[in-house]
């Protein structure tokens, strides 16, 4: 097939686009901590983005994405990307664009995925566990997770090399199951193994800084569409129509968590939006390529409403997801998945399925649900067992000292903000050797 | 040559990309200084983007890209652009996009290359002598340098530049934008002279997550900046932006190790730092080399821009923000290493296919591209060096480059432009959101 360079356009700006909500996921999280361990949170992303791009590169890809593996796993040919450079994409059929622009496209997915989970551990974490965390979760969790379900096999769909849910028919269009479940999973797993904040949940623990939050919501919008009509993986119909919906989501989404807010507690809260514009566009991902406009608003007015409830739970259940990533990334998750069985429909997408309402009866809710419920334990459990590990091999949590203080300065020796211009906040390694000549001098 | 609608939709959408880099440069430069210089710096840069694209329609295209029959400078046939409107690029070969979208591009190379140079002149430059020193600078040594290295000439290759012409492998402008922009700004320094207390008062970055937004911004623009080069929607440019991915990766994490393993913390100013010489390193090969030397390249100019940047205390030269550490020691190390790791690529087959690229040392190619690559990075380190110091004494001597002492320990934002970065003196103690109240509510009773 011949490339095309309309299609490969698209490709590249949208991969682009999935790249920038790598900062934009840590501005909007750097904004919800307190100001002593702003830089932690933004760091555990920005580490994982170096840490993924590379396993991507050695064997990630391959590990997702192989032709040679079977139901579970991709297998190794494509190690090192080396072979990649003359082919097309082949992912149930050649696309008419080069494979390392699909591959650049589904790296960023993996890097978003492990840094969504960071919220839930906020504060606490000790630097380098987070980081062999994101090399071995990536590794034996997200990698074979991708494959089941993004994989649709060699130039024929459901060819050989499939995953074993795309292989049923799964409808996951930009990764309900595989990025929002998966994180979400891991998110609470994570929380549970590292155990509450020093304080929590007994003094507030305010967001230092909205404008930041909203910064960050604003990137994350903004290349969410990248993300889902990107994933149509060509500039077409049904890139527009996942547009859409993930427009219409977003806002819908926003509306109906400050509506909640207002009804509950009597203030819109700047927070709430930022929040509810995530809920809506998490609860789109898996959908946006399989419904109408109507249900893209409707799926975004659930997850809003429903996610604002949901991260109240942790309260009630004790235990400290601090940013919500079970709240809003797993519930908001399992809202868009399961609603597929619902709403989806042929006349938004001709290779997609008619669910419930559309008179496709009960067998496409079912696989959503079978996608859902073993996505859900499967990273539940692996998460929760590679954080026990780590927590027994070398631990996991900042002393609690050390907590108090601030992470920021105890893992990484700076502090977000100096705003005294003369003294005061802490040393960087570049101002620690100014001051260290000022000793020996 | 018909216009295809894809390449110049990717042309287009890179050109806004790049540009979107000197504001993440502003933000990236302006969290780093001292809460009292922050406008000061990102003025800097705003200031840049409207000089030299004034200067680049009126003469500055023609002088890089003009097609006359010189290899240091182009000509004066373009001025004004008037007569790019129903053109296709030709630079070497004849690409299916508008002439005024790679105008466009290539201008944003322009502008990015003396905001880059802000950088080494922080908290004490005079604000109108910076500005004539922009429109003297990107004159007098940008437009030569890029018609030198970026102008492959006509279809028929005539009047390409003197090191394209060698076969310079320069795919985005390791030498132009960054050799160059870290030489100026060694001779900028050294002109100025230190800030007031430099070295003995820490200046310490006022600003963390702003240098953190910075640096995120300028790798999302450097995707532009890299596969845009390309000029097209392709592999090449499918090569490009993947080893700008995986190269930057590498150096932020070649970066943290060495901050780890030297100083005992993994800093967030060193992730930021790292993505930056990762950037830069992989700028003149990232359409040369393949994935897995892109990885490696970027892990050593991690390491190496790292060590590098803690130089300027030893030699007492106050590179306030780094641009010799960064720019021209991983602008020098990316244009070297592809004399190395350089190999040859082909993309489509039969009548498409399309080679390009000469093989390094490692691929058995000889000694010969590292040769013409050292030739290029040193010439051009020369050039900018000398021109920009010799610039920067004319300004000094004639209206004054620096501002007065007390002006600086009080804050150039004041004196330069009356203004202060922050006013957070209205502040009450945050706002309860839902979830805030409730844990308050939860407080309550127990």
């Amino acid at each position: 097939m011949q490339l095309s360079a309309g299609d490969t356009a698209w490709v590249l700006l949208c991969t682009v686009l999935v790249f920038v909500m790598a900062p934009g996921l840590a501005l909007f999280y750097g904004g919800l901590v307190r100001a002593k361990s702003s830089l932690n949170m933004m760091m555990m992303t920005f580490v994982a983005v170096g840490i993924v791009a590379i396993l991507w590169t050695l064997y990630g890809f391959s590990m997702s994405f192989g032709d040679t593996g079977n139901g579970f796993f991709g297998g190794f040919q494509l190690a090192g990307m080396g072979e990649l450079l003359n082919k097309l994409a082949s992912n149930g059929g050649q696309l008419p664009i080069p494979a390392l622009a699909f591959s650049m496209f589904q790296l960023m997915f993996a890097i978003i995925t492990v840094a969504l989970i960071s919220g839930s551990i906020a504060d606490r974490a000790k630097f380098s566990s987070w980081a062999l965390f994101v090399a071995v979760w990536i590794t034996l969790v997200y990698f074979p997770v991708a494959h089941w379900v993004f994989d649709l096999g060699g130039a024929q769909a459901g060819g050989t090399g499939a995953g074993w849910l795309a292989n049923r028919g799964i409808l996951d269009f930009a990764g309900g199951t595989v990025v929002e479940i998966n994180s979400g999973a891991s998110g609470l797993a994570l929380a549970l193994i590292i155990g509450r904040r020093v304080g929590w949940p007994k003094s507030p623990m305010k967001p230092h800084s909205l404008p930041l939050v909203l910064l960050g919501a604003g990137l994350l919008w903004f290349g969410w569409f990248g993300f889902n009509s990107g994933s149509a993986l060509a500039a077409n119909q049904l890139a527009a129509t996942a547009l859409t919906n993930t427009m219409l989501s977003g806002c819908a989404g926003l509306l109906s968590w400050i509506f909640v807010e207002r009804i509950r507690d009597g203030h819109p809260t700047s927070l709430g939006a930022a929040s509810g514009v995530i809920a809506g566009l998490v609860a789109i991902t898996p959908a946006c390529g399989f419904v109408a406009p109507w249900a893209a608003i409707v799926i975004g007015l659930i997850a809003g409403a429903l996610c604002a409830f949901t991260v109240g739970l942790k309260f009630r259940l004790g235990f400290d997801d601090s940013l919500d990533v079970f709240g809003v990334h797993l519930v908001g998750g399992v809202v868009g998945c399961l609603a597929l069985g619902f709403v989806a429909t042929k006349i938004a997408n001709p290779a997609g399925k008619d669910g419930l309402f559309y008179g496709g009866g009960l067998t496409v809710l079912g696989v959503q649900s079978l996608g859902v419920v073993t996505v859900l334990i499967y990273s539940f459990v692996v998460t929760l067992a590679i954080g026990w590990v780590i927590n027994k091999v070398m631990g996991f949590r900042v002393d609690q000292e050390a907590e108090v203080d601030g992470i920021d300065l105890d893992q990484h020796l700076e502090t977000a903000y100096d705003f005294s211009s003369a003294s005061g906040g802490a040393l960087g390694q570049r101002t620690a050797r100014a001051t260290h000549t000022e000793v020996s001098s | 040559m018909q216009i295809s609608a894809g390449d110049t939709a990717w042309v287009l959408t890179s050109a806004a990309l790049v540009l979107l880099m000197t504001p993440g440069l502003a933000f990236f430069y302006g969290g780093m200084t001292r809460v009292k210089s922050v406008l000061n710096m990102m003025m800097m840069s705003v200031v840049t983007i409207g000089i030299v694209s004034i200067l680049w329609v009126l003469f500055g295209y023609s002088l890089a890209f003009g097609n006359g029959t010189s290899s240091l400078i182009g000509t004066i046939d373009f001025s004004g652009l008037g007569s790019a409107v129903n053109k296709v690029v030709e630079n070497g070969a004849t690409y299916p996009i508008p002439l005024l979208s790679f105008v466009m591009f290539q201008l944003m190379f322009a502008v990015i290359t003396p905001a880059l140079i802000s950088g080494a002149i922080a908290d004490r430059t005079k604000f109108l002598a910076w500005a004539v020193f922009v429109a003297l600078w990107v004159t007098v040594v940008y437009f030569p340098v890029a018609h030198w290295v970026f102008d492959f000439g006509g279809a028929d290759s005539t009047g390409a530049g003197w090191l394209a012409k060698r076969g310079i492998e320069d795919f985005a402008g390791g030498t132009a934008v960054h050799i160059n922009a870290g030489a100026a700004g060694l001779a900028l320094a050294l002109v100025l002279g230190k800030r007031v207390g430099w070295p003995k008062s820490p200046m310490k970055p006022h600003s963390l997550p702003l240098v953190l937004l910075g640096a995120g911004l300028l790798w999302f623009g450097w995707f532009g900046f890299n596969a845009g080069s390309a000029l097209g929607a392709n592999g090449q440019a499918a090569l490009a932006f993947t080893n700008t991915m995986v190269a930057t990766a590498g150096a932020v994490m070649g970066w943290l190790i060495v901050d780890r393993l030297r100083d005992g913390h993994a800093t967030s100013l060193g992730a930021a730092s790292g993505a930056v010489a990762g950037l830069v390193a992989i700028t003149p090969g990232c359409a040369f080399v393949a994935p897995w030397a892109a990885v490696v390249i970027g892990v050593m100019a991690g390491g190496i821009c790292a060590l590098a940047v803690s130089v300027k205390y030893r030699i007492g030269i106050d590179d306030s923000l780094d641009v010799v550490g960064v720019h021209l020691i991983g602008g020098l190390f990316g244009c070297l290493a592809i004399g190395f790791f350089g190999t040859s690529f082909t993309t489509g087959s039969g009548k498409d296919a399309f080679t390009w690229g000469a093989k390094g040392l490692f691929y058995g190619g000889g000694w010969h591209l590292l040769g013409i690559q050292a030739l290029g990075a040193f010439s051009v380190l020369a050039y900018s060096f000398v021109v920009s110091g010799v610039l920067g004494w004319i300004i000094d001597k004639t209206m004054g480059m620096r501002i007065e002492r007390d002006a600086e320990i009080e804050g150039i934002d004041l004196d330069q432009h009356l203004e202060s970065a922050y006013d957070l003196t209205s502040t009450v103690g945050g706002v309860l959101g839902p979830r805030t109240a409730r844990v308050l509510q939860s407080q309550e009773p127990s």
